[in-house]
């Protein structure tokens, strides 16, 4: 079998081995999971153009529901992420089924009070969710009979999980469902009249994003051992589009490097600096007026520049085309 | 027997009555042309047609059934087939992206749907390089459809038509915006396909349509006021009254 490796999955094979000797463990996971939430999101954002006001809802029940499984009845690992997985997916099918009945504003601002409802929800349901507290106390039981306690073990353990994400998205977006959704986000007429139906297909996309970022939810639970009500609140749903933009919404690889950025400078640069928030904005600026693309399209640029610079003339009018 | 018949089609907005009892019957392997001043109701037609409009009143039997009512998605997979009067393509995707779209649509099983890559369906590519060269665009195939120009935008457009291997093609003014030289050429294109298909074509430019049609339907104000052979019309004392004014007969 031919087995060929890009530029691309070395350098995120490279990062993921180097992360947690630069940086403290529990960022370095957390920049993984935060990715695993981000692809998901691009799948609607950046691939079928659906601005999702409202992933924390996936990431938040799946992060309640399999938190209580693994705090009340000590379900193994595999169990509680394959819930987390479903609660995401599941939910995802519910408010997706809402919102593609709408575009535009509408489908943005329903997927963002619908989080708001689930947000609520959490919040006075406080003898399953702890309210305000939080859900706590959630173990961290051993992975196929390794104890995954000590940061480094866990920090494989997701880093794993998040290459296996990575491919599985990569097979997704390569995929006829991935050509479709960048045709609906398009031209949602023509996808129409081509004989496809588009709030099916939309839908599918909501279903995928969410079990990603069920997955993600609950992996973050474990990390901290505790499920946060921030975890479904929209200042979290707003942060993973944040993170997408930045990185570059649209590129598989935008997500993944929009969460190293954003969880970076949140975790390092906040303790210096209580006033971080003001570099994020600066960054979201920037890339909007500049980098529709995010990171991924100002690295592409740069690369053309340098090879417009460094051709004879001749080539360079070709080259800055 | 008629491909496709429409009975007494009737389609308002409100006070507006787009289409008034429109009956057409159109032979399978025909050319057929629909022409009439702008808002005649010759594109709410080809929407009613193709499900983008549900009928007010009135029948579209489309090989024995009726299928007036059913959404665009569904009718694409009976077999009807369009192009838009207004270029309507993926523009960030690749040529051969947009047209490889239309034949996926159309396939029996979408097996592979969310994992086989989209590159691993041979059969696929092949048809829909087949398709761009039949319309002169395979050696652009790999370039994002935004980049090519209007005239070729126009070519993509019935490729993307093509490809989802219709039984039946709706052509909306394939011309519309070009020029000369292009009209020409698209021209040859339509000729080439008539015969192989069941055409539908709405066009503004008489003398194409005069040399080009099996049979043609004058609409004017939402009704058919005639129809017949290119010669019938042409001698058609209320058509050139009301439509062909200044063409000598």
């Amino acid at each position: 079998m031919q087995f060929k490796v890009s530029k691309a999955w070395l350098a995120i094979v490279a990062a993921v081995v180097l992360l947690p000797v630069f940086v403290r463990h529990a960022i370095a996971t957390e920049i993984w999971i935060f990715a695993i939430f981000g692809l998901g999101l691009n799948l609607l954002m950046g691939y079928a153009g659906l601005l999702s006001f409202g992933q924390a809802t996936f990431f938040g029940s799946a992060a309640y529901v399999a938190g209580y499984l693994l705090k009340y009845f000590g379900v193994n690992v595999f169990l509680a992420l394959g819930v987390g997985i479903v609660v995401g997916a599941v939910s995802a099918a519910a408010v997706g089924y809402l919102c593609v009945q709408r575009s535009g504003l509408y489908f943005i601002m329903l997927t963002f009070a619908l989080n708001q409802m689930f947000y609520f929800t959490a919040y006075q349901w406080t003898t399953v969710t702890g309210g305000e507290d939080g859900m706590p106390g959630i173990p961290r039981p051993s992975l196929l009979g390794f104890d995954i306690h000590r940061p480094l073990a866990y920090y494989s353990a997701v880093a794993v999980l998040f290459l296996l994400s990575l491919w599985v998205m990569k097979r997704i977006v390569e995929s006829p469902l991935g050509k479709i959704l960048q045709a609906i986000r398009e031209n949602e007429l023509r996808a129409e009249a081509l004989g496809y139906n588009v709030p099916r297909m939309k839908l599918a996309a909501f279903v995928v994003g969410g079990a990603f970022s069920g997955l993600a939810g609950v992996l973050y639970a474990m990390l901290f051992g505790i499920v946060p009500l921030e975890s479904i609140g929209f200042v979290f749903s707003g942060n993973v589009v944040f993170a997408t933009l930045i990185g570059g919404s649209g590129s598989l690889y935008g997500p993944v490097i929009g969460s190293f950025v954003f969880i970076w400078l949140s975790e390092s640069v906040s303790s210096m600096w209580a006033r971080w928030p003001l570099l994020l904005g600066v960054a979201f600026v920037i890339v909007v007026l500049f980098f529709r693309g995010g990171v991924v399209e100002a690295w592409a640029r740069f690369w053309v520049w340098r090879a417009v610079r460094r051709a004879p003339d001749g080539v360079q009018a070709d080259a800055s085309r | 027997m008629p491909l496709v018949r429409t009975e007494r089609l009737t389609k308002s907005f409100g006070a507006l009555t787009a289409v008034n009892e429109v009956s057409i019957e159109i032979e399978e392997g025909s050319l057929h042309s629909v022409i009439g001043p702008n808002g005649a109701g010759k594109t709410t037609f080809f929407n009613l047609l193709t499900g983008q409009h549900t009928p007010t009143s009135g029948r579209i039997i489309f090989d024995g059934r009726d299928i007036a009512g059913t959404p665009p998605h569904r009718v694409a997979h009976l077999g009807i087939g369009r192009s838009f009067q207004r270029t309507s393509i993926f523009p960030t995707l690749s040529i051969l992206d947009n047209v490889w779209l239309a034949a996926f649509a159309r396939q029996e099983s979408w097996r592979g749907l969310a994992w086989r890559r989209a590159d691993r369906y041979p059969e696929l590519t092949r048809r829909a390089l087949v398709v761009l060269g039949e319309v002169g665009l395979s050696e652009k195939a790999g370039q994002p459809a935004r980049e090519i120009s209007h005239g070729e935008q126009r070519q993509l457009e019935l490729a993307i038509a093509l490809a989802a291997a219709p039984r039946l093609l709706l052509l909306d003014e394939p011309a519309a915006g070009l020029s000369p030289d292009e009209t020409q050429k698209m021209v040859a294109l339509v000729r080439k396909f008539k015969g192989r298909y069941t055409i539908i074509l709405i066009e503004h430019k008489i003398d194409v349509v005069m040399t080009m049609s099996d049979r043609i339907s004058v609409m004017h104000f939402g009704s058919v006021i005639a129809e017949g052979t290119p010669r019938e019309i042409q001698q058609n004392p209320e058509v050139r009254r009301a439509y062909l004014g200044g063409v000598p007969a």
